[in-house]
């Protein structure tokens, strides 16, 4: 949690200072950008956190950011700032996935909360991505049959169906898969279909 | 069972007539007898066999007014009216009784016509629109010849008109008393009605009456005086003084000076001694005289209430564009103030009265003022329909409002560009001037969207315009503009757009005219707006 930081990205000099002082008082890390281009410059892939975006902005505006950063495969979750919540933005917003919408003045406790929302699916997500990256070491352990047996069973094979397509017998599919299994420290056929699904 | 109440009661309600029928006081009916009999005592000349068939018959007028106000009630004083002036003024070879049935069948009939208007008119609306004219006209015109026709028929009957003589008697009563109320009801209407007194007390009190009059004593000598040996050939020159008077003053003045000429005609008709058949045929040509006035005049009613409501929305109108962009303005200090007070709670919390309280505070006090500041604008702007004037440079404006559509640009395609800017500054209100430079690029934004690729283009360019103007232009590569097009583009409520209710230029020119300028779209093959500002060569100001 404590390398997680809220992007503020504001043009107004006392709202991006308050959030920034009221957010870091909330003990969250903080980082403040005056317009879009500025942030989008510094903008690295490892980061993680949320980014507090304002839609009208001079220059860049705030929903041409959002496409911006998912142009950029940026997973980073946007919640939404705008001083007068038109529903045409608001559905612009969404539609590039933001993450929640908020009216000017914000609402302290409904901020707080979609920061929160944000940064745990921030944390997820890379709890996620991590758990994929690992996936992905632990396939190349597998033996080729081990591979062939784990692909039939993604696909939906029974252990009778595979045996009689790979000519062996259905034990020894049993001992393959259990091997598969363990290999791979999965629970069971769900999160291996799951996993392997997410890692193809 | 209450809702059973409840429905008869409004059902009530709603079949009540729109106009509330007035108590009847003593004093009223009083009023009304007096009145009737004064009218007809002044107007009873060239009577036809000596009965109540005249070329003017005000009286009746006064009859519908009352029926009008009061309802059926006034029907009995009418009667007893109609039955005092045959008595006083004419003076009869027949029995009281068959007067008495004259006087009840004329007032009865008067009280139909006075019935029908109230159900159809609601007695509020008959001045006040042209349909409620063209109706109470109809209805007075059709009303008086079936009264002409009874009272004519009832007069043969008892003898007193020769039965040959009917056709003419009827046609003569009918153009008398049609003529009458045609002419003479609107007035008394407004004089009876504490409104229409104000309407025309201020009509009256105006130096240009004096020129009516003037004309309208003109124009009678003109159509009397030397168009009497002509077969009054001038009579047209009486439209002048009416139609001036309608087209400056409205009804009121249609109303006033239809009544000034009627007067002077009958006098002049009185005083030149001209035939009975003479005068006939002037009060025919008098009561088209009168409604002609009378349509302007409520033609200029309508088109100055109209335009007044108009005013009043675009006002509205132009409040809430201002106010949606003033909304942006005040929320940023809002949203400061909101978490530097939330940051101040966390500090106390945490026992931190230090500096950094302090400080937190100070911006609040400071962000207050920024907000009080847009508040200010806000209420100014409601309070003058205008605006709040400061000196802003033109180099500065163009560019700041051209910023806002770069991105826009970019996305569609568009080359936008903006030219030098001569340097100088406007006396403006710089969100409403924003207002109008970004709602003509984003028209012309709209505009050159179905152009092919590489050929939309959007220029934004100021020139000085003589000593003290400077004129914006707004171009695009867009089909430009038809004659038609460009006439109707300010009207509000006429959007080529499916989206907005196309009042942007309706108030972008509200907003220029606001500000001592103007804002016209020039007919072409391609969008050109220009928007004219009172402009300073020389920067003074810092």
């Amino acid at each position: 949690m404590t390398d997680m930081t809220v992007f503020i990205v504001d043009d107004d000099p006392a709202v991006r200072d308050s959030l920034g002082l009221l957010l870091g008082l909330r003990g969250y890390r903080t980082a403040i950008f005056a317009d879009a281009e500025s942030f989008l410059g510094a903008y690295a892939a490892d980061w993680c956190g949320c980014v507090l975006i304002d839609i009208r902005m001079p220059g860049m505006d705030g929903l041409a950011l959002q496409k911006h950063l998912r142009e950029r495969q940026c997973n980073l979750p946007v919640i939404v700032m705008t001083g007068h919540g038109d529903v045409e933005s608001a559905r612009e917003a969404f539609k590039a996935q933001a993450l929640d919408f908020l009216e000017k003045p914000l609402d302290q406790a409904r901020l707080a909360a979609a920061i929160d929302d944000a940064l745990d699916r921030c944390a997820a997500s890379r709890q996620e991505s991590g758990q994929r990256a690992r996936f992905a070491e632990l396939l190349k352990t597998l033996t080729p049959r081990e591979r062939e047996v784990m692909d039939m069973i993604v696909a939906g094979g029974h252990n009778r169906d595979i045996a009689e397509r790979l000519g062996i017998s259905p034990r020894t599919v049993e001992v393959h898969k259990a091997r598969v299994m363990q290999k791979l420290k999965v629970d069971g056929v769900a999160q291996l279909v799951r996993f392997s699904l997410e890692t193809r | 069972m209450l809702a059973h109440n409840d429905r008869s009661r409004n059902q009530t309600e709603y079949s009540k007539p729109m106009l509330i029928a007035r108590r009847l006081g003593w004093v009223d009916a009083l009023l009304l007898v007096a009145g009737y009999v004064a009218l007809d005592w002044a107007s009873f000349f060239h009577p036809l066999h000596g009965l109540n068939i005249t070329p003017w018959n005000p009286a009746p007028a006064l009859g519908l007014v009352f029926l009008l106000r009061y309802g059926w009630k006034a029907a009995p004083p009418l009667a007893l009216a109609v039955l005092l002036a045959e008595v006083w003024v004419r003076d009869l070879p027949i029995s009281l009784p068959a007067l008495l049935a004259i006087a009840v069948m004329l007032a009865t009939g008067y009280g139909a016509i006075g019935d029908i208007l109230r159900r159809r008119l609601g007695g509020v609306g008959i001045f006040s629109d042209r349909d409620g004219m063209l109706q109470w006209s109809g209805i007075v015109v059709a009303g008086t010849f079936f009264t002409s026709l009874a009272f004519v028929l009832v007069l043969v009957a008892l003898g007193l008109i020769p039965a040959e003589d009917w056709q003419q008697a009827v046609g003569r009563y009918w153009i008398g008393d049609g003529v009458g109320i045609l002419v003479s009801m609107p007035l008394l209407w407004m004089l009876f009605d504490e409104r229409g007194r104000t309407v025309l007390r201020a009509t009256v009190l105006r130096r240009e009456t004096i020129g009516l009059v003037l004309a309208a004593g003109m124009a009678l000598w003109v159509a009397f005086g030397l168009g009497a040996e002509s077969d009054f050939k001038y009579f047209y020159i009486l439209f002048l003084p009416i139609i001036w008077a309608a087209a400056r003053q409205g009804l009121a003045g249609a109303v006033l000076s239809a009544a000034l000429i009627q007067v002077g005609l009958v006098f002049s008709v009185q005083s030149l001694g001209f035939a009975a058949v003479t005068a006939f045929e002037i009060q025919a040509l008098t009561v088209v005289l009168a409604l002609v006035g009378f349509f302007v005049g409520v033609v200029l009613d309508e088109q100055q209430r109209i335009s007044a409501e108009l005013r009043q929305t675009l006002r509205l109108a132009a409040a809430g564009e201002m106010a949606g962009a003033l909304a942006h303005e005040l929320n940023q200090p809002l949203t400061a103030l909101s978490a530097y007070g939330t940051a101040c709670e966390e500090l106390l919390a945490r026992g931190d009265t230090g500096d950094n309280l302090k400080k937190a505070i100070r911006l609040m006090v400071s962000e207050s003022f920024r907000a009080a500041d847009v508040v200010r604008r806000l209420r100014d702007f409601f309070r003058t329909g205008t605006t709040h004037l400061e000196p802003v440079s033109v180099a500065e404006l163009l560019p700041a409002a051209a910023a806002a559509f770069h991105s826009r640009a970019a996305e569609n395609g568009v080359t936008l560009s903006v030219m030098p800017v001569p340097e100088g500054i406007v006396m403006a209100d710089r969100p409403q001037v924003e207002v109008v430079l970004r709602n003509l690029l984003a028209n012309a934004f709209d505009a050159v969207s179905a152009q092919p690729a590489g050929q939309r283009t959007v220029r934004l360019s100021a020139v000085v315009e003589g000593a003290d103007r400077i004129c914006i232009r707004v171009e695009d590569s867009g089909p430009g503009l038809s004659t038609v097009d460009a006439a109707r583009l300010f009207e509000p409520f006429n959007s080529t757009k499916s989206s907005g209710l196309g009042l942007g230029l309706a108030i972008s020119r509200a907003i220029a005219e606001a500000h001592g300028g103007n804002l016209w779209a020039e007919v072409g093959g391609r969008g050109v707006f220009s928007f004219i500002l009172p402009f300073e060569r020389k920067t003074d100001h810092d």
